[in-house]
């Protein structure tokens, strides 16, 4: 799984971070199920709209269980000179951020993370190209590792 | 030079140009249909639009002032709403000079600063003379070049340069295998097809109203093969002291002045039937503003120093943009095949302390190089199919538009190794440009 340096520390983000994607997955689920549910039943029989909305509840569970692995894949190490950020199952990738190279940082907490006292952190460098985000991490430890970030950012600042 | 200055008096006409010319077509067809009818409603509404654009450009001509001052360029404009822009002009990527066809006429040129932001739309000053452009943007040069104003700028600046220098011609594209290009590339394939289809669907059906429905998509496509000959055609590139300096156009002309240090990435592209022909196109990506919705086309498109050329050509601008670039030479491992049985056999790259180099690409080869101080982040991205077979890529952002440098289908003990170094590799390189 990780590739480099094997003396790289991970962090987590919270263990919270589960909570939140599976209270996210079921305010997506249950509405689209209803919806869903409704369509079939008023287009086809009421049989329809059942099997339908219950399809979708099962593949909303399906995506539950493959939501523990895709949290547990997040990770991200503050190494000496840059960010390494790790994430994914299916396809795994592993960004490498110098501290120089970022030019803003923000820390974006939606209601789902809000109520559970979680932020997400992204980092933006000149290129478009480059996604580097660390979500599900708690409020205090985000707006730390953000200033952290923005002083080395700083420290080591480069031009395009 | 701290006083303020305005624009041209001519430029709200060449401003509204465009729109008058349509308007002109719309008033026409509008004077001949209604010709039978009698009827002037519509001539005189047409009629007060032109009016209402041309007192508007007008008005906004007559608000509109820049100033050059302590290495920042000024521009003010705006009546109701006062804008007030400030350009330092050690942070300009490129100075463009742009001439559309109504501005040539009139001895007219418009001038475009781009700056490296992502969003913000570079200055722009709509129009000077000619003459004035030019000499404008030989000094906004050589004051973004000055000691004092490299504050924050990487890269080979070089000494403040007599401007204006003697220049050195490095290539000019051949029309007739400018066009000839066009046509066989896929742009040219395109409009052939529509074409066509066109006729056939005339000849078959006899009937030439059935394709007005799709008379709009077939022009446009046609039209996209003729932007690209308009932009692109008599491309000449010249190396001066203050950089490579750029100029093509058939009706609409640029010039532009690409600054050392300022490139983001190389790019070399051989489509099919091109190598039959040893024919090439270079591309070199900047950093700039996504462009504004009227040449979006332009924008999508990065710049090419060399439209159509042979591959010696090719390798002299490489030579001239980078310093001793290597060679993609180390293939990917045969397992690849699987994973990319199409593009397999142009799977490559090679790395010194200075470029990354990797070639890819299924029927066109793309062979693209990323000088290593300019990388903004280098990503690791693993695939399911390529977890089965042992393999990953290596992908380097760097700040242009749209280039990456992409290593693809690596053993995965390399692939994590480059992810290893690079950044080192990379800090190096930065770090020695921050010296020089």
């Amino acid at each position: 799984m990780t590739v480099g340096d094997p003396g790289i520390r991970w962090q987590r983000p919270s263990h919270l971070l589960l909570r939140a994607r599976r209270i996210q997955t079921v305010l997506v689920t249950v509405p689209v199920a209803l919806v869903g549910g409704l369509i079939g039943g008023t287009a086809g029989s009421a049989a329809i709209g059942l099997g339908v909305g219950i399809g979708l509840v099962v593949a909303g569970l399906l995506w539950e269980r493959f939501l523990a692995r895709r949290v547990a894949a997040w990770g991200y190490a503050e190494r000496h000179d840059d960010l390494m950020v790790k994430r994914g199952v299916l396809i795994r990738r592993q960004s490498v951020i110098p501290y120089g190279r970022m030019q803003f940082i923000d820390v974006t907490a939606g209601p789902v993370e809000r109520s559970l006292g979680l932020a997400t952190l992204r980092m933006h460098t000149a290129a478009a190209a480059s996604d580097a985000r660390i979500p599900g991490l708690d409020k205090a430890d985000a707006a730390k590792l953000r200033d952290q970030l923005a002083a080395l950012g700083e420290a080591q600042a480069a031009g395009l | 030079m701290a006083s303020w200055h305005r624009l041209h008096p001519l430029s709200p006409l060449v401003r509204t140009g465009r729109h008058l010319v349509g308007l002109g077509i719309v008033l026409l067809i509008l004077i001949f249909a209604n010709h039978s009818s009698g009827d002037g409603g519509n001539f005189i509404g047409d009629i007060v639009v032109v009016g209402v654009a041309l007192v508007a450009g007008v008005i906004s001509w007559l608000v509109t002032r820049w100033q050059v001052a302590d290495g920042v360029l000024r521009i003010d404009t705006g009546l109701i709403r006062r804008d007030s822009r400030r350009f330092p002009l050690s942070q300009v990527q490129a100075i463009d000079v742009v001439q559309t066809g109504l501005a040539r006429v009139l001895g007219l040129a418009e001038l475009r600063l781009r700056m490296a932001g992502a969003d913000s739309s570079g200055g722009r000053l709509a129009c000077l003379r000619l003459a004035d452009a030019e000499r404008l943007r030989a000094q906004l040069l050589s004051m973004a070049h000055a000691p004092t104003a490299t504050v924050g700028a990487v890269g080979p600046t070089g000494p403040p340069s007599q401007v204006g220098g003697p220049e050195r011609p490095l290539f000019r594209v051949r029309p007739e295998r400018l066009a000839g290009a066009i046509i066989l590339s896929r742009t040219g394939a395109y409009a052939a097809a529509v074409i066509v289809v066109v006729v056939l669907v005339i000849a078959l059906t006899g009937k030439p109203g059935v394709i007005a429905p799709f008379l709009a998509f077939a022009i446009g496509v046609v039209l996209s093969v003729w932007r690209q000959f308009n932009t692109e055609f008599g491309t000449v590139v010249a190396a001066a002291p203050d950089g490579l300096r750029l100029r093509s156009g058939l009706i609409q002309t640029t010039a532009e002045t690409i600054r050392p240090g300022r490139v983001q990435a190389v790019r070399i592209v051989e489509p099919l039937i091109w190598r039959a022909f040893g024919w090439c196109r270079l591309e070199v990506d900047i950093a700039g503003p996504r462009q504004r919705r009227e040449n979006r086309s332009e924008g999508q498109r990065l710049r090419a120093l060399i439209p159509v050329g042979s591959r010696a050509e090719a390798e002299q601008m490489l030579g001239e943009l980078l310093n001793a670039p290597p060679r993609p030479s180390r293939r990917a491992p045969g397992r690849a095949r699987w994973k990319a049985p199409l593009s397999y056999h142009f799977l490559a790259w090679a790395g010194d302390d200075h470029y990354v180099t990797a070639a890819r690409g299924r029927v066109c080869r793309q062979t693209t190089w990323v000088p290593l101080e300019k990388v903004q982040s280098v990503r690791w991205v693993q695939g399911p199919l390529q977890r089965r077979l042992d393999l990953a890529s290596v992908r380097l952002d760097v700040a242009g538009k749209r280039v990456t440098g992409s290593i693809q289908d690596r053993d995965v003990a390399e692939a994590g190794e480059i992810l290893a170094r690079l950044p080192d590799l990379a800090r190096a390189a930065r770090a020695r440009g921050l010296v020089r």
